[in-house]
């Protein structure tokens, strides 16, 4: 298997048993986080595509260590799971840090960041 | 402008996601701390990875576009960064999302996410939440 590939697949693979086994944030089991996965691919295709694209490249590819698969403006398909992976792993990080989780109820909430306090002092914009 | 084609894009990304913050409310640049260890921790394994694609060749940049500083003569600046603003727009994505949400739904799956996850939910459910707490 090509190298990004093979990559592509195991980091996949990893970001998902973190997820789901080991820090068990389970934000796949989420709406929210679908929802912005959706909306992220959606903005890769034309902005990877300006990266991509064969005509105007900008990053080159090396057809021999990918599958070969080019997909809307000549993206390599695996950039989707790289794409899926760094969602996943941000995500997962800020909700760590966040002190939660998608179980947070049965957890003892941290001390409030500054951030938090902030917030509980209601010093949000447009709310 | 060909020199900054790479750059232009990330600064793209960066002005269509803005509102999200300040229109919807997504609390992401408002918590800068959390913010920059969120992009260490995450990005590092990423940014490793990045930097094996072009080692090993899977990938490099193009002479015609020529790219900022070249950070220790292996990555452009402008790649360091995608590894920066990308992560951003998630952030900010999956918070108007859940805030929107819970805007639109007060008592709706993404409203329950809202409050789980940390963000800021329309509903003000927070604040009686660290009232609990307190």
């Amino acid at each position: 298997m090509p190298e990004y590939t093979l990559l592509t697949a195991l980091a996949v693979v990893l970001v998902v048993t973190l997820d789901l086994v080991v820090i068990r944030t389970r934000l796949l089991a989420t709406l929210g986080f679908w929802l912005t996965l959706t909306i992220m691919w959606v903005f890769q295709i034309p902005v990877d595509g300006w990266l991509t694209r064969l005509d105007a490249a900008i990053v080159r590819y090396d057809e021999r260590h990918f599958s070969g698969i080019r997909v809307f403006f000549d993206s390599p398909i695996e950039d989707f799971g790289f794409g899926f992976a760094m969602v996943l792993a941000t995500l997962m990080v800020w909700t760590v840090l966040s002190g939660r989780s998608t179980r947070a109820e049965q957890r003892r909430p941290r001390p409030a960041a500054r951030g938090e306090a902030e917030a509980g002092m209601g010093a949000q914009g447009g709310a | 402008m060909e020199p900054f084609h790479y750059l232009l894009v990330l600064v793209a990304c960066l002005a269509v996601t803005a509102p999200l913050e300040w229109v919807i409310g997504a609390r992401v640049y408002r918590r800068p701390r959390r913010l920059a260890l969120t992009l260490v921790i995450a990005m590092t394994p990423f940014v490793i990875w990045d930097l094996v694609g072009i080692a090993r060749g899977h990938w490099d940049f193009s002479p015609r576009y020529p790219l900022g500083l070249d950070l220790g003569g292996v990555m452009p600046l402008e790649e360091l960064l995608f590894f920066v603003v990308i992560p951003i727009c998630a952030l900010l994505t999956h918070q108007a999302v859940l805030r929107l949400g819970a805007r639109l739904r007060p008592h709706g799956r993404l409203a329950d996410e809202a409050q789980r996850l940390g963000g800021s939910p329309a509903t003000g459910s927070r604040r009686g939440e660290g009232a609990r707490r307190a």
